[in-house]
């Protein structure tokens, strides 16, 4: 029981309840309180979860390092740089508010701004070059429905581009066109086709259809 | 081998030292290439300056340095946007990978050096703008959604204090801003799904105006939010940035004298995009023609 119904009467509630609120005032507000309540724990839990990422993630690495697993001393760089921003990253912490002298500060700082910042900055810029590449040798007119999105592309790169919008000024209106009717048609579909996926997950959720969070099988 | 199917077999570091040449020649050597503003971006500056002076602003850094060449620049241009209207300005963090460190050196750029728990408050580029009153950064919360429902109407209980660690009660502006009703909008410049958190959580359920800055690969998503009018304004990419950069440094030409090279750099951010634009167009046509003519060779069986 404690096992499979307890958790489910959890999640029903934590999720009911919220629900409810939004749609029903109690007197003395008492089911806001309590949403407001359940809003509390859910940062607690936001936060916690982040602690059992950094556990897991030192799982996974530790076998493979010590089974000397493929890729193993990319493992081992991984948590050593774990490790050493998260000291430096508490040592900021405490030595802004409590003691002052560690220099935490600066050399979270120097992580942020000479490792963090360049790598993540150089990985997205990678993209550059192979969406150049890419697109060289995979955007083809190969069928019309190819030809159709081959077209679109083109109309909004040469609409956002200012040597071809000098050359042909009505592009422009054209890309406004499509990014605001066609293009907002179909993202409006697929947002709408998204939250119902969600909507009706998280009712399997509440209704307790859904129980694979729990590590539990179909029909368990 | 005919100049087609060389074409068709082109090396591809041909084309990475273009796109790098692309890259790095306009930064040298700016092109100051003309920007047509578009409406979602008009839409944005029309409203700050349509605010009267002294409210407030929120502005969220819900992105991380990977997406900091497009969304930097569109902090830049709305706090000293604000700030030149004499509006207020109240700055959060919710992006996990970074939005916290953004946040912090986006307003230092912005409003210079600060130390406020050592009392360096005022700031050096804007001249009786002192931290707390006229501009305050409430630092980063974790938690996405619940965070953004909870600072609804309990503001203070998402952040007790600020982001040096000082009880928002302390300071004027930190004790005005309780929740959404305080703030005239809210501009997420965000990366991924935060800012559509903004429009369908903190717009469709409390009816606050949102505006959102986003990177241009997620722009079309976001095109359907301000469509229906769950965003008033949106800066789509590098060349949304560049257009309001483009409307404030027009209007307020006296922003670039007390600003660094590091403000303003939408536009030579966009240079560069242009002829990247440009190499790509042109590439994906070539490759079209030489696939179509060889196409047609091959059924004429040649």
């Amino acid at each position: 029981m404690y096992k499979k119904q307890f958790p489910l009467l959890l999640a029903f509630l934590g999720g009911a309840i919220p629900i409810v609120s939004f749609f029903i005032t109690t007197p003395g507000d008492r089911l806001k309180v309590t949403t407001d309540t359940l809003q509390d724990w859910m940062l607690i839990i936001a936060g916690a979860a982040l602690l059992l990422g950094v556990v897991n993630l030192f799982q996974i690495n530790l076998r493979k390092i010590s089974t000397r697993a493929k890729g193993w001393p990319n493992a081992l760089w991984l948590l050593l740089s774990l490790v050493i921003a998260a000291i430096l990253g508490l040592a900021d912490a405490f030595d802004t508010s409590v003691f002052g002298i560690w220099g935490g500060d600066v050399a979270f700082q120097w992580i942020q701004d000479a490792a963090f910042k360049p790598l993540q900055s150089t990985m997205f810029s990678l993209l550059a070059f192979y969406v150049a590449s890419a697109a060289f040798r995979a955007f083809r007119v190969r069928n019309v429905e190819a030809g159709i999105l081959l077209s679109a592309a083109l109309i909004i790169m040469l609409g956002v581009n200012p040597y071809a919008v000098k050359i042909l000024p009505f592009l422009p209106d054209t890309t406004n066109w499509i990014m605001n009717i066609p293009n907002a048609a179909a993202q409006r579909g697929i947002i709408i086709g998204a939250a119902l996926g969600a909507a009706s997950f998280s009712l399997r959720i509440l209704l307790g259809i859904e129980r694979s969070y729990l590590g539990l099988q179909k029909g368990e | 081998m005919d100049m087609m199917e060389r074409l068709m077999n082109l090396d591809r570091r041909w084309l990475y030292l273009l796109v790098g040449l692309a890259a790095v020649i306009p930064i040298l050597a700016p092109l100051n290439l003309p920007v047509n503003v578009s409406k979602p971006v008009q839409d944005l500056y029309d409203r700050i300056e349509s605010l009267e002076p002294g409210e407030i602003i929120m502005v969220s850094f819900d992105y991380g340095p990977s997406t900091g060449p497009e969304n930097d620049p569109m902090g830049d241009a709305i706090i000293m946007h604000a700030l030149a209207r004499d509006l207020r300005v109240v700055i959060i963090a919710l992006y996990p990978l970074g939005g916290v460190t953004e946040a912090r050196e986006e307003l230092e750029r912005c409003v210079g050096d600060l130390d406020p728990p050592n009392g360096q408050i005022e700031s050096t580029r804007f001249p009786g703008k002192v931290y707390g009153r006229d501009f305050i950064y409430f630092g980063y919360k974790d938690g996405g959604l619940a965070a953004m429902r909870l600072m609804s109407d309990n503001m203070h209980e998402v952040f007790p204090a600020d982001f040096y660690g000082t009880p928002l009660e302390e300071y004027e502006l930190g004790r005005e801003v309780q929740g959404y009703d305080d703030v005239a909008f809210v501009m997420s410049l965000a990366t991924g799904i935060i800012g559509e958190w903004w429009a369908n959580l903190v717009n469709a359920q409390f009816g606050t105006p949102v505006a959102v800055g986003c990177t241009a690969v997620s722009a079309p998503k976001y095109f359907a939010y301000y469509r229906a009018g769950q965003m008033f304004a949106l800066l789509a990419g590098l060349k949304g940035a560049a257009e309001y950069e483009y409307l404030v440094s027009e209007k307020y030409p006296q922003l670039a004298d007390i600003t660094d090279s590091f403000i303003y750099n939408a536009g030579k951010g966009w240079d560069v995009q242009s002829v990247v634009y440009s190499i790509i167009t042109l590439f994906i046509i070539i490759g079209n023609v030489a696939f179509i003519v060889e196409r047609r060779r091959q059924k004429r069986g040649m």
